[in-house]
């Protein structure tokens, strides 16, 4: 048991970790992770790709609604800015692949600006309409602006390279993305615990208090939106890799209530939740599928005519479900394991 | 000139469609704080049963309404015990979420029940054209636009003037202050439900009889959001006449702007009214005391 | 360094492909997959669509299957996603291993497996989306079925100008603000060239707009009497519903969608005869016939849910059997492609004009003929046969 912190150095201080437990713990999971893909077929790479961008898109929407509590509901506009800018950059200006996604992500940023200056004075859900608002309107420019982003028809995503490896199939864009999750994961990680961080927390408990100590709510919010969407483009842009067609189709509101929902499940305000909430959405569909397949008879009518449907219905009925047994989330489930687990047979 | 009272008449009855929506919204906040994502469903939920009524036993639209109103006060009830009652104490995060989840589970319930055929649901209502003045009205039209009037006048005096109303407002004001007082919370809880429940059968019906009964319905919810938030979320008045505004907006940019900008003009009106109002237009500004 | 990394991913690629020699075949199946709409609003189109792949699947196992292997159709959801549309086909191709595609949903669901299509040679006949997008450019493995809304509204509105409009006709457009709604104004846009007609007014709506009234205010107000209405299902009905309530006196060409019959009950109370043109029979012994065979392979809410998808689904499906028999007991994929460009002249027993697919855009179906809504009995009358425009 641990009975003080010794800190030596500067190093030592800012250290995202002391504990050498969660160091080996952490690389494991990474070493599982990189080996992954020579165990699981292709259609598992598929999905944990697409679970690892969801991963992405969490931790970028829990810093600006977690962390500083402002509440987006937008997300689905930004995913599509920085979707389209990396497929517009990579297919129409044949940009490299590891300059278009910064710039998604960057183009994203700029794009949250104008989103973020008319949002200040709004609190709650006044603020997230307004950003559903904007994701509306977004998506009706990008649907009209057809000289630059062909409207309608969409852009058909090739030529993501890098040293002649096709970054769009199978291993690589897996190993792409993995790199990418784990930046984005310590960058997360370390924003939360500077002085941006703190600021960010602060507005979120009590924003009128932190004016009162001197924080610029403006500057602070609008570099949250910032933060926030650089890190939603590039999952956006990794979209655009991953299906390598995009349409605003593929963005539609829905996705915004989705990345809501992997917050909420999570747990709000750790990025630890947003994680765990990403990947147990992404995967509750398969599971749900494999589990109708292994237990349910497949011959009744009933099932064969609405096993789609079926499908949806128990997705929301495991979400409804989960928040009834576990509020605060996947986090708050696993605290309470952990706190278990060290305490017992003590209560406390 | 006739041109522009078209499209002021016929804005004013999509609007209406909107403010009925955006009542049911408001009333459930306002007395509990939870934003109802699983709206929308209702809706579409409650318009497909009086549709599987009106077909049954080939009701006219009074009847029909008088056999739909309870039965959906009675589903909210039910859901409001199910699905809201046991997360009571819990951050309102996680009840928002559990709506959204309840949202999909009508929607996939629906489909399933009545398949995903779209349907004519004239809800026993007259179809010939009627004209006043030089512009003509389907009575559905009108019944719309008479059933938010109606709607209005009842939430006013509700509000108003009954205890269970003066009751609610208390709830909405300070539930710590109103348990003190003797008001039983759950049961407040209960009636905003029921009663959202009947107003958002009301708009599905009449919503069905102008616009067709179709599995995608529940798609207004979404677009009433902008009717709330211009009201005001916790005014339910505000949230009617917000939502005749917004239609009437949406028709004239349409008809003198022109091409696709019907869906987005609201939105922008809104965010240029709450940048000056950051409240809506009759919202209550939160007290935060530092 | 970096050629370790070249290959190592190189040989790795090359591992998983190398053991797919000829998926989905067996001695005595073959599998076919299916993409489709099987939750959600429009799911009512992925119904009539499973109806037809089991009944061409029913008949041909019936008759000894090909060359002795049973079809088996695989079917997977997409919701009308097409980020779902993906992730389906990769399950479908690497859990269930098919051997050929017959489903696939709508235009950008079908855009987005596209890459994956291409990159498994994946036989596929696409029939519910015949967008210029999916044969242009074309892709050795897809051969697509079905004309193009450009030409089917091209086909009303020449009908409308020979016939029913002679002159003093007033034109106008209500569209989709999408690619759908592109082609329409493509087809459009060439009649008016092509007769010189008057374009009065020409709108946009956005997808799930449910109020006309402005619009249909306009078209009013520019005097339309000719309306090319892109709407489709609730929201056609409701154009056509705004346009009675004004008074509106017009001839009106339609998509093919209004031809089914959940759409025709929610139009035909506003009166209009409308015409569609569809690359598919509404009526005649041909439809007869395959009402009949339905009976014997389908349920009876089957048999309800038929529409115009079920059909072209049914010829999709028979035309990829015919490609498949044809290769005889060594069935492979490329094998499939050869014989499937070298149809001509496939009878689909009337339910659309014959399938050949030996032209470059490796396209058919592009015959539409031109039906008129009787709107009292809500049956349709063949104005004129399948023709190509």
């Amino acid at each position: 048991m641990r009975t003080g912190h010794y800190k030596e150095s500067l190093g030592q201080l800012v250290a995202l970790t002391d504990s050498p437990t969660v160091k080996a713990w952490s690389i494991g999971l990474v070493v599982v992770l990189l080996a992954a893909p020579f165990a699981i077929g292709n259609y598992g790479l598929t999905l944990m790709v697409s679970a690892l961008i969801a991963v992405i898109g969490a931790v970028g929407l829990n810093m600006l609604t977690g962390t500083t509590g402002l509440i987006s509901l937008g997300q689905a506009g930004f995913l599509a800015v920085g979707a389209y800018t990396n497929a517009i950059l990579l297919a129409d200006f044949g940009w490299p692949v590891w300059l278009s996604l910064p710039a998604a992500g960057i183009a994203a940023a700029i794009v949250s600006i104008i989103v973020g200056i008319p949002s200040l004075r709004l609190k709650g859900l006044y603020l997230a309409i307004t950003t559903l608002a904007f994701a509306f309107i977004i998506n009706h420019i990008i649907l009209y602006a057809e000289w630059l982003t062909h409207g309608p028809n969409g852009v058909f995503v090739t030529g993501a390279t890098l040293f002649d490896i096709d970054l769009q199939k199978g291993k690589p864009l897996y190993y792409l993305t993995l790199g990418i999750t784990i930046l984005t994961i310590l960058a997360a990680l370390n924003i939360s615990r500077t002085r941006i961080g703190r600021a960010w927390m602060a507005i979120r408990d009590h924003d009128i208090a932190a004016r009162v100590m001197g924080i610029d709510l403006v500057r602070y919010k609008l570099l949250a939106f910032m933060c926030s969407s650089f890190i939603v483009g590039i999952a956006g842009a990794l979209i655009s890799l991953q299906i390598r067609f995009v349409n605003i189709d593929v963005f539609a509101l829905i996705l915004s209530i989705e990345a809501l929902a992997i917050i909420i499940l999570g747990g709000l305000g750790s990025i630890a939740g947003a994680v765990l909430g990403a990947v147990f959405l992404s995967f509750l569909p398969e599971a749900i599928r494999l589990f109708f397949t292994a237990f349910v008879d497949p011959n009744s009518t009933f099932y064969t005519s609405y096993v789609f449907e079926i499908r949806g219905v128990v997705y929301g009925v495991v979400i409804v479900v989960f928040l009834r047994f576990v509020p605060d989330g996947l986090i708050g489930l696993w605290r309470n394991v952990r706190k278990y687990w060290s305490n017992w047979p003590l209560a406390y | 000139m006739d041109f522009f009272l078209l499209l002021i008449s016929t804005g004013l009855v999509s609007g209406a469609a909107y403010g009925l929506i955006a009542m049911g919204f408001a009333l459930i906040y306002k007395a509990t704080g939870v934003v109802n994502f699983a709206h929308g469903e209702l809706v579409m939920l409650t318009a497909y049963i009086s549709f599987s009524l009106a077909s049954a036993f080939d009701l006219s639209f009074f009847p029909l309404m008088a056999l739909t109103i309870p039965i959906s006060m009675a589903i909210g009830l039910a859901l409001e015990r199910i699905f809201i009652r046991p997360m009571l104490g819990e951050p309102i995060f996680a009840i928002v979420m559990v709506t959204v989840g309840l949202a999909v589970i009508l929607r996939g319930v629906t489909i399933m029940i009545w398949g995903p055929d779209p349907f004519n649901a004239t809800a026993g209502l007259p179809t010939g054209v009627i004209e006043i003045g030089s512009i003509p009205f389907y009575p559905a039209q009108l019944y719309m636009i008479g059933a938010l009037a109606v709607m209005t006048l009842l939430a006013w005096l509700f509000l108003r003037f009954s205890r269970l109303g003066i009751a609610m407002r208390a709830v909405a004001a300070n539930e710590t202050a109103a348990l003190l007082v003797g008001i039983s919370v759950s049961r407040i809880h209960a009636f905003a439900w029921m009663f959202s429940s009947a107003i958002a059968s009301v708009a599905g019906v009449l919503f069905a009889a102008n616009f067709k009964l179709a599995p995608d319905l529940w798609f207004q919810g979404l677009k009433s959001f902008p009717a709330v938030i211009l009201g005001g979320m916790d005014s339910v008045i505000g949230a009617a006449l917000a939502g005749l505004i917004i239609g009437v907006v949406e028709n004239l940019f349409q008809g003198y702007v022109g091409q696709g900008l019907r869906e987005i003009s609201g939105f922008i009106v809104i965010i240029i009214v709450l940048m000056v109002r950051p409240y809506g237009l009759f919202g209550s500004r939160e007290i935060e005391r530092v | 360094m970096r050629k370790h990394i070249i290959a190592i991913t190189a040989a790795l690629m090359l591992s998983t492909t190398a053991y797919a020699a000829e998926p989905g075949v067996t001695d005595t199946e073959i599998k076919v997959g299916d993409v489709n709409i099987m939750t959600g609003p429009a799911s009512f189109i992925g119904r009539a669509v499973a109806v037809g792949s089991k009944i061409a699947a029913a008949e041909i196992n019936a008759a000894g299957g090909v060359n002795g292997r049973k079809i088996v159709v695989v079917t997977e959801d997409d919701g009308y996603i097409p980020a779902r549309s993906f992730q389906a086909l990769t399950k479908l191709i690497e859990v269930d291993g098919i051997f050929a595609l017959n489903g696939t949903s709508g235009t950008a669901n079908v855009l987005a497996m596209m890459p994956l299509i291409t990159e498994n040679n994946l036989p596929t006949v696409v029939t519910t989306a015949p967008n210029e997008l999916v044969y242009k450019p074309v892709r050795p493995s897809v051969f697509t079925v079905g004309a193009s809304y450009s030409d089917a509204f091209y086909g009303q509105l020449k009908y409308i100008h020979d016939n029913l409009v002679k002159e003093g006709g007033v034109y106008g457009l209500i569209r989709q603000d999408d690619d759908f709604g592109g082609a329409i104004e493509h087809g459009y846009e060439r009649a008016v060239k092509e007769f010189g007609l008057k374009d009065a007014m020409r709108l946009r709506y956005k997808k799930g707009t449910a109020n006309f009234a402005a619009e249909m205010a306009q078209m009013k107000q520019a005097g339309v009497n000719v309306l090319a209405n892109g709407g489709i299902i609730a929201g056609a009905a409701n154009i056509l519903g705004e346009a009675r309530k004004l008074g509106m006196d017009m001839q009106v060409a339609g998509v093919w969608s209004e031809d089914m019959p959940p759409s025709v009950n929610l139009s035909a109370p506003a009166g209009y005869d409308y015409l569609v043109a569809d690359y598919v029979a509404l009526n005649g012994p041909a439809v007869d016939a395959f009402l009949e065979k339905a009976k014997q392979f389908a349920s009876a809410d089957e048999i309800a849910a038929i529409n115009r998808y079920t059909y072209i689904t049914y010829v999709g499906l028979k035309v990829l059997a015919n490609a498949m028999a044809q290769c005889g007991q060594d069935l492979t994929r490329a094998c499939t492609i050869e014989k499937l460009k070298a149809t001509n002249g496939f009878d689909a027993g009337g339910l659309t004009a014959p399938i050949s697919f030996d032209n470059e855009q490796q396209l058919s179906g592009t015959a539409v003929a031109v039906y008129q809504l009787n709107a009292k009995d809500k049956t349709f009358k063949a104005l004129t046969d399948f023709v190509e425009y």
